[in-house]
């Protein structure tokens, strides 16, 4: 504490004289009491035991909180309460003892209906515990042993269904009926006034996502075929100084700047983009399709894209078809048409489209879930069925 | 100032153009994902066109509906489910009737008994949903103890004309037929339909007769016989069960043998002082021509489709693996590299495959590979799954399974190249070693 002051006065002194210094010794002095005694440096600490508030009361006061517990003294003078207004109707007293509630006491004499006996069928009975007296058996620790970790970590193996689909589907029960979507079973409401048609409920068909032989077991993690070293690729050649290809050049745009821009010619440029414009666009309006409604339609078709039934050459066979739209969202079935293959012969290009027709067809027999607002968008449609990925399962 | 702005905003226009030009086509989407299922279809009885052919079109119509849902690749919708009835083969089809039934292709057919006995059969193939004919309608004329044969290759006809390749309904299937207790099995050559009908024996079963093997066009078989304590190799002309053994050398034994495709040549396993090879011979002359020389053990041999190449079994490696090289003999590349033994290898009709036996951690698997042994994959596993053939169509694979214990038996098996659609093949009793033939005429 005196350590601050006495050094700041040796400096202070060195400095400037006595007078000087005594003053800002002073001055120091008084700050650093004052922040001592209002920066909380002296608070006291809590006290470690619990306050209780205790109040003294005298003789009096406790006799009369005595007195409370007693029962309280007649009062002959009370006021006698104004009758009602003759006006009033005087509410109906009844003279009959209050009926005592219903007590849910069993009628020994009145023989209840026995209950009715629960269906246990779909109740299975809890196992028995399984009860040991033999003493629990310590476990021996494993010794330490060197575990080869699989190069691969086991994949979840799809369960093996004769229906192989993007989306793996769980095996319907039996008495439902496989449809295209899922809907619950609707019964006859015996109580509703408007009795619903009844109809059976649907479900899905069962399937896997990829084709699971017998040899595919579920359980096995090491890789069944024999994967073959790969070559190593080949070191990439020094590209010579190649000049990079030449891009075509945009077609030259005209000066904004030159002065001798004619009024004419501009008016005749726009005259001419305008009329490009209105043969190239004709008639879509409003914005494009969303990638949402671009992918329901694809999802909608690959649906009933049945690939199962077409030979191997079939299945390296891209083909690109156009099918013209009804508004209501349903193909025109002459319309469809193959535009190109690729990756196959005739033949083969020939039943890839048939299946791309099939498809088509047959799921949009009740109409695409297209925007009729965007109906100028999807007027005509090229598809392209790419069956790369289908080859693999 | 004005003129500037002008200027700039029908440049903007036009650089705009392209742009508004390319939205203004059709919408274009990429289909990548489908769904494998069979195709469902319907084949209604076949319309008698006189009385003696009504049971007839109805056996027809079961036949054709065995051989396409057999396959995997179909899915009949049940007569019970149809909505309209084919009265007439000349009749417009209903098409909307069939597309409420989930039938995606349809079948229908007349067929009528002529006077000298003859059986007419013609039929029509339409797709459902086009709401149009798929090829023109066709017409077969046999006799009536050969009605199988004409179902079967209606149903090829329809294979072929939705899956684009060709069929195999209309072949046969030989193998070795096996009878009594394991350390007692009778065997003799049988051949049947590729279904499991119309059986013949072709031997009986006073000697051990082994691997069985159709020539190229179907009229001739392969097969090995101990008649004489050792194994040699003979050749049996289907038609008059007529046979002759071919000629090897005195002390040695010969096996495996296995048509080229050209039908004159052979090519077979000779075991001579220990050491067994692979061996070339012209059946016209007799004369035969050494392939390998090596100590080890070369077996199983199968030429390619065009003949120029043959794939066998070896174990100079250590463990029997699958190698190939050319026809004529020289150096073998070796093409298979996974864990286990190889053998049995056997090249597609179609070229790109070989198919093969696998024995791997105690069990057998039937799998297919590529010619450069790429993209293996094993199609069945159990006890015991051995020699693969191959449907004339490249597409179905036949093996013999046999089940473990004393009580074993041999079974025919087939399964499609993809794995799926594994099931056993219809025989009245034990069968091993098939060998599928050509389709016929």
């Amino acid at each position: 504490m005196l350590a601050g002051p006495r050094l700041t006065g040796r400096a202070a002194r060195g400095a400037t004289g006595v007078n000087t210094g005594q003053i800002i010794s002073g001055a120091g002095h008084l700050a650093l009491i004052g922040w001592a005694l209002i920066g909380g440096v002296f608070q006291s600490a809590p006290p470690p035991f619990e306050v209780v508030q205790a109040t003294a009361v005298s003789e009096e006061e406790f006799a009369a909180i005595m007195d409370r517990q007693s029962a309280p003294d007649a009062v002959a003078d009370v006021d006698t309460p104004e009758p009602p207004a003759p006006g009033e109707a005087a509410p109906s007293l009844s003279s009959e003892a209050d009926t005592p509630p219903e007590a849910a006491q069993p009628d020994a004499n009145e023989a209840s209906p026995p209950d009715p006996a629960p269906d246990v069928s779909q109740i299975t009975p809890p196992a028995p515990a399984e009860v040991e007296d033999a003493p629990p058996v310590m476990e021996v620790p494993q010794e330490d042993t060197a575990v080869m970790v699989p190069e691969v970590s086991p994949r979840p193996q799809p369960r093996p269904a004769p229906r192989v689909a993007p989306e793996a589907v769980e095996r319907p029960e039996p008495d439902v009926r496989v449809d295209d979507v899922a809907s619950p079973e609707v019964t006859p409401d015996e109580g509703a006034e408007s009795v619903e048609e009844p109809s059976e409920a649907t479900a899905p068909e069962e399937a896997a996502t990829e084709i699971v032989t017998e040899a595919e077991e579920p359980a096995q993690a090491a890789p069944s075929a024999s994967v073959r070293p790969r070559s190593r690729p080949a070191r990439p050649e020094a590209v010579a100084e190649a000049t990079p290809e030449e891009t075509p050049q945009p077609e030259a745009t005209p000066e904004p700047e030159t002065p001798a821009t004619d009024q004419g010619a501009v008016n005749d440029a726009l005259a001419a983009a305008l009329g490009e414009a209105q043969q190239s666009t004709e008639a879509p309006s409003g914005p494009p399709l969303t990638g949402g409604e671009k992918d329901a339609l694809r999802v909608a078709v690959q649906r009933c894209w049945n690939v199962g039934s077409l030979s191997s050459e079939a299945l390296r066979t891209t083909v690109v078809v156009g099918v013209q739209m009804a508004e209501s969202g349903k193909p025109e079935i002459g319309s469809i048409r193959m535009l190109s293959a690729s990756g196959g012969g005739d033949a083969a290009a020939k039943q890839a489209f048939e299946a791309a027709r099939r498809a088509i067809i047959r799921c949009g027999n009740d109409g695409f879930d297209l925007p009729v607002e965007k109906y100028d968008h999807w007027r005509d449609i090229e598809m392209t069925f790419n069956p790369e990925n289908m080859r693999i399962k | 100032m004005m003129r500037y702005m002008m200027s700039l905003l029908a440049a903007l226009m036009i650089w705009a153009l392209p742009a508004i030009a390319q939205d203004s086509g059709p919408l274009r989407i990429e289909i990548t994902e489908g769904v494998i299922e069979p195709m469902p279809y319907a084949v209604p009885d076949f319309v008698g066109e006189n009385a003696a052919a009504t049971e007839m079109g109805r056996n027809l119509a079961r036949v054709i509906a065995s051989d396409l849902s057999g396959t995997g690749l179909f899915r009949e919708i049940p007569a019970e489910a149809h909505i309209s009835r084919i009265t007439s083969f000349e009749s417009p089809v209903q098409y909307a009737d069939w597309r409420a039934v989930k039938a995606q292709a349809l079948i229908t057919g007349a067929v009528s008994v002529e006077g000298s006995g003859r059986l007419v059969v013609k039929f029509r193939i339409y797709d459902v949903f086009a709401g149009q004919e798929l090829g023109n309608g066709l017409q077969f004329v046999g006799t009536q103890d050969g009605w199988r044969r004409i179902a079967h290759k209606v149903a090829d006809q329809v294979y072929s004309r939705i899956t684009g390749e060709g069929g195999y309904f209309d072949s046969r299937v030989v193998y070795v037929a096996e009878s009594g207790p394991k350390d007692q099995r009778a065997k003799r050559l049988a051949i049947m339909d590729y279904d499991g009908a119309n059986v013949q024996y072709l031997t009986d079963s006073s000697s051990l007769v082994l691997a069985p093997r159709f020539s190229p066009s179907g009229d001739r078989v392969l097969y090995t016989s101990y008649e004489t304590g050792f194994p040699r190799i003979y050749v049996l002309d289907v038609a008059s069960v007529g046979r002759r053994v071919l000629p090897t050398m005195d002390g040695t034994m010969s096996f495996a043998p296995r048509f080229a495709p050209d039908g004159r040549t052979v090519v077979y396993s000779l075991t001579q002082g220990g050491n067994t090879d692979l061996y070339q011979m012209d059946i016209g002359s007799g004369e035969s021509t050494r392939l390998t020389n090596a100590p080890s053990i070369e077996t199983a041999p199968s030429y390619s489709p065009d003949g120029r190449q043959i794939v066998f079994e070896s174990d100079r490696s250590g463990t029997p693996q699958i190698y190939i090289m050319p026809a004529g003999g020289g150096e073998a590349r070796r093409i298979s590299f996974g864990q286990g033994r190889y053998g049995t290898p056997v090249w597609s009709p179609r070229g790109d495959l070989i198919a093969f036996t696998k024995q791997s951690k105690g069990r057998f698997h039937i799998g297919v590979m590529r010619t450069d042994g790429s993209e293996e994959r094993l199609l069945t596993a159990s006890f015991l799954d051995e020699g693969p053939t191959w449907a004339p169509n490249g597409r179905v694979i036949m093996f013999t399974r046999e089940t473990q214990g004393a009580q074993g038996q041999a079974r025919l098996y087939s399964v499609d190249i993809s794995g799926r659609n594994l099931k056993q093949v219809q025989t009245s009793g034990g069968a091993s070693d098939p060998s599928w033939g050509p389709l016929q005429n």
